[in-house]
């Protein structure tokens, strides 16, 4: 099935003056910015599978707490081998670990694991995160051949040193080894979309995506994001996956809703992100992705587990909400003309200074594109204590 | 030490990582202002993720996408390269007529280093970043297939190979009768040299990128657990250790009584060799990967730009915003300074 399709903003609500024509760059109130038409071109004729977002368990977010699990910046090995397993069994209703991953991988299998190094090394994938992962899935009967740890910048995944932290035989692949060029992606399924007279308007998905692995393990992290108010499940996919995305935000506007969400209704990675495991042993509370200001990074030992991309993003954006609120930083959902900075130094030490007009609305967003829950009542949030 | 490719024949010459195999950096070269203009600028088509080297009138460059370039230092003309089957993270070492790199097909390559076409290749399992140490006519390198090779230097004929408990990034440093390799399952490892033979290990707590130097009967090296030790060459016995705020990746350098170290936490430190007591760190970007080097009287590191540090001090001497790096390292030699970036730019500045 060729699953071409436009999609209007209106479809998704971002009611708004048609103001076409002006600089957004150049305008200083705050009338949000109509969204142009977007083509999406997934992958002809691909079959959807039934694991794909929002996955076996739509709405069920597994949270598991421990503040040993990280001490003075170390994560313990031991520790998250334990939340894990805790978590997994919870989410399928397995009795054992081993079980729980055969619903989502079997020995057939070529295992994408999508790190997010981004912010490295301050806040990125733990290495002890994507040990105990890798070890799950060999438990199923994968080879470590048929694992593939991977994401967009090599030179970030370099910065992490996944290559030396991560278990021989295990393919550690960037994606594309710097910020330009087109290797590496697949020309036939792509976004298309105009969104400020960038010269470049499709983004495309990356080819290891489209063709090479069979099932992909999500690893965001917990992070504030300049422009998308978060960065978790979704966004880690979704940008992590399609090439030319920082054109989605051009200070202070930002059209991450609703790119996002639809980039992940693409198919194949729609279906083959099967499993969303977030590492939540450091909290960047202000200054993400990329920071590393400590001042802004917490350490609460914590990791959620879900199929639900929407779901669990929704209660990464509570958490990150919270913190802010906690610590006197201004809402993810206010839009202040006078927060605004041109200066990435204000930005990056000063919490009610902001890059561009944070759009959190992109996870409600993606939910309505029905890949996964928004509304907190419905989602079943289960908080344990690793013990 | 005997290390050959540790034998400089001109002052200027820097023929492995880190110059020598002492790591002793650019000791002697006197960086100590800041360059005013670019010589030259040559363009290697992919990002670098290597160290250069120079001898004899040719700078040395891997590139991302396979490609070693040999450049006239005086021009900044190419003259000749090499186009490898993958991509090329390994810094080159140089030896006799020989130049020889790590490629991530898996293979070291020896190439000739006057004419570039292909001497012989060695095969291992998975990727080669480390840069391959001669020392008494046999290659030692690492690779991430987790073992280590010992190949004839002459023919790249095995001699014997020896697996380990993880990947290996980090290069060897070979003396006479004894290799020193960090390893990805924490261990700072000791080998015979002539059979690979473990004499020694000696658990970090996580692992270690890091390339180690050896100063009398110290062995240095930093761990991705974000300590710095310090080991007995004979018994592996941790000496001191020197907590920073994050992993170490960067290789240590050495001069004097001083050993300079980077951490991703940002800073360059100097501890005092013998017993790691801190005499100076300086914040010199948000993420040091990349080794020092040591000139005269000053220490110079890349990370995001490049940066020179008054060696005692550790007061920042000048800066040149040019030259991000991951695993980069200037090239000292007299008035001029050669540097890479990851975008893949090769600047000759005076």
């Amino acid at each position: 099935m060729d699953r071409r399709t436009f999609v209007k903003a209106g479809c998704i609500g971002s009611a708004s003056l048609l103001m076409q024509g002006l600089d957004p760059a150049m305008r200083a109130d705050l009338t949000p910015l109509v969204v142009p038409p977007i083509e999406l071109r997934g992958l002809p004729d691909y079959e959807a599978s039934p694991l794909g977002m929002p996955g076996l368990y739509p709405g069920r977010v597994i949270e598991l707490r421990d503040p040993n699990a990280i001490v003075r910046n170390r994560v313990s090995q031991p520790i998250v081998r334990h939340m894990l397993e805790h978590a997994m069994k919870e989410l399928t209703g397995e009795k054992s670990s081993q079980a729980a991953w055969a619903k989502f991988v079997e020995p057939h299998d070529i295992v994408g694991i999508k790190i997010n190094p981004s912010g490295a090394p301050a806040c990125c994938s733990s290495p002890e995160i994507l040990r105990e992962i890798i070890g799950s899935v060999q438990s199923v009967g994968v080879p470590a051949r048929n694992i593939l740890v991977y994401d967009r910048y090599s030179f970030e995944m370099d910065i992490g040193s996944y290559q030396v932290l991560l278990p021989p035989g295990v393919r550690i692949v960037g994606i594309q080894e710097a910020f330009a060029g087109d290797a590496g992606y697949e020309p036939q399924v792509y976004c298309d979309v105009n969104f400020f007279g960038e010269w470049e308007t499709r983004s495309y998905m990356a080819s290891i995506v489209a063709h090479d692995v069979t099932k992909i393990i999500n690893v965001p992290t917990m992070k504030d994001h300049s422009a998308s108010g978060v960065t978790g499940a979704l966004k880690n996919l979704a940008y992590g996956t399609f090439n030319n995305v920082a054109r989605t935000h051009r200070a202070p506007y930002s059209f991450t809703n609703p790119l996002i969400g639809m980039m992940c209704t693409v198919e194949p990675l729609r279906s083959k992100a099967v499993l969303h495991i977030m590492d939540g042993m450091r909290q960047v509370w202000h200054g993400g992705p990329l920071t590393q200001v400590q001042d802004f990074i917490d350490q609460p030992g914590i990791l959620l587990v879900a199929t639900d991309p929407v779901a669990l993003d929704t209660i990464e954006l509570g958490a990150i909400e919270t913190k802010r609120r906690e610590r006197g930083a201004p809402s993810l959902w206010r839009h202040d003309p006078n927060s605004i900075t041109e200066d990435n130094n204000d930005f990056y030490h000063d919490a009610s200074k902001n890059l561009f007009f944070r759009q959190p609305g992109h996870v409600a967003a993606a939910g309505k594109l029905g890949l996964g829950v928004a509304d907190l009542k419905q989602i079943d949030h289960r908080i344990l204590l690793n013990s | 030490m005997t290390t050959e490719t540790a034998k400089s024949k001109a002052p200027g010459d820097w023929p492995t990582l880190l110059k020598d195999n002492s790591r002793t950096g650019a000791q002697g070269q006197r960086p100590a202002r800041s360059p005013e203009r670019a010589v030259w600028q040559f363009r290697a088509g992919s990002s670098v993720r290597s160290a250069p080297i120079l001898d004899g009138g040719l700078l040395y460059v891997t590139s991302l996408r396979g490609v070693l370039h040999a450049i006239d230092v005086v021009t900044g003309v190419s003259k000749w390269k090499f186009q490898a089957p993958g991509q090329i993270h390994s810094t080159p070492s140089l030896s006799d007529n020989r130049i020889l790199f790590g490629c991530d097909d898996g293979k070291v390559y020896a190439l000739d280093r006057h004419a570039g076409s292909k001497l012989w290749e060695a095969a291992t399992g998975a990727e080669v970043w480390a840069s391959p140490v001669v020392c008494g006519g046999v290659v030692f390198f690492g690779s991430a297939d987790a073992k280590v090779y010992a190949v004839d230097a002459a023919n790249g004929r095995e001699r014997w190979v020896h697996e380990l408990g993880g990947r290996i990034y980090s290069t060897i440093y070979a003396t006479e009768r004894r290799l020193y390799v960090g390893c990805g399952d924490g261990k700072l490892y000791c080998l015979d040299a002539s059979s690979g033979t473990i004499l020694w290990s000696t658990p970090t707590g996580n692992s270690i990128d890091s390339s180690p130097a050896v100063v009398g009967d110290l062995v240095l090296i930093g761990s991705e657990d974000f300590w710095f030790y310090a080991m007995n060459t004979g018994t592996g016995e941790v000496r001191w250790k020197y907590e920073t705020g994050l992993g170490i990746s960067s290789s240590p350098a050495v001069a004097g009584d001083l050993t300079f170290i980077g951490s991703k936490d940002g800073f360059l430190y100097a501890l005092e060799t013998q017993t790691g007591h801190l005499r100076w760190k300086t914040a010199v970007g948000e993420v040091v990967t990349a080794p020092p080097v040591i000139g005269d009287g000053i220490v110079c590191v890349q990370a995001g730009g490049t940066f020179a540090l008054d060696s005692a001090t550790g007061k920042v001497v000048w800066r040149a915003a040019l030259a991000g790096t991951v695993q980069s390292v200037p090239v000292l030699a007299g008035d001029t300074i050669y540097l890479t970036s990851l975008s893949g730019e090769v600047y000759a500045l005076r």
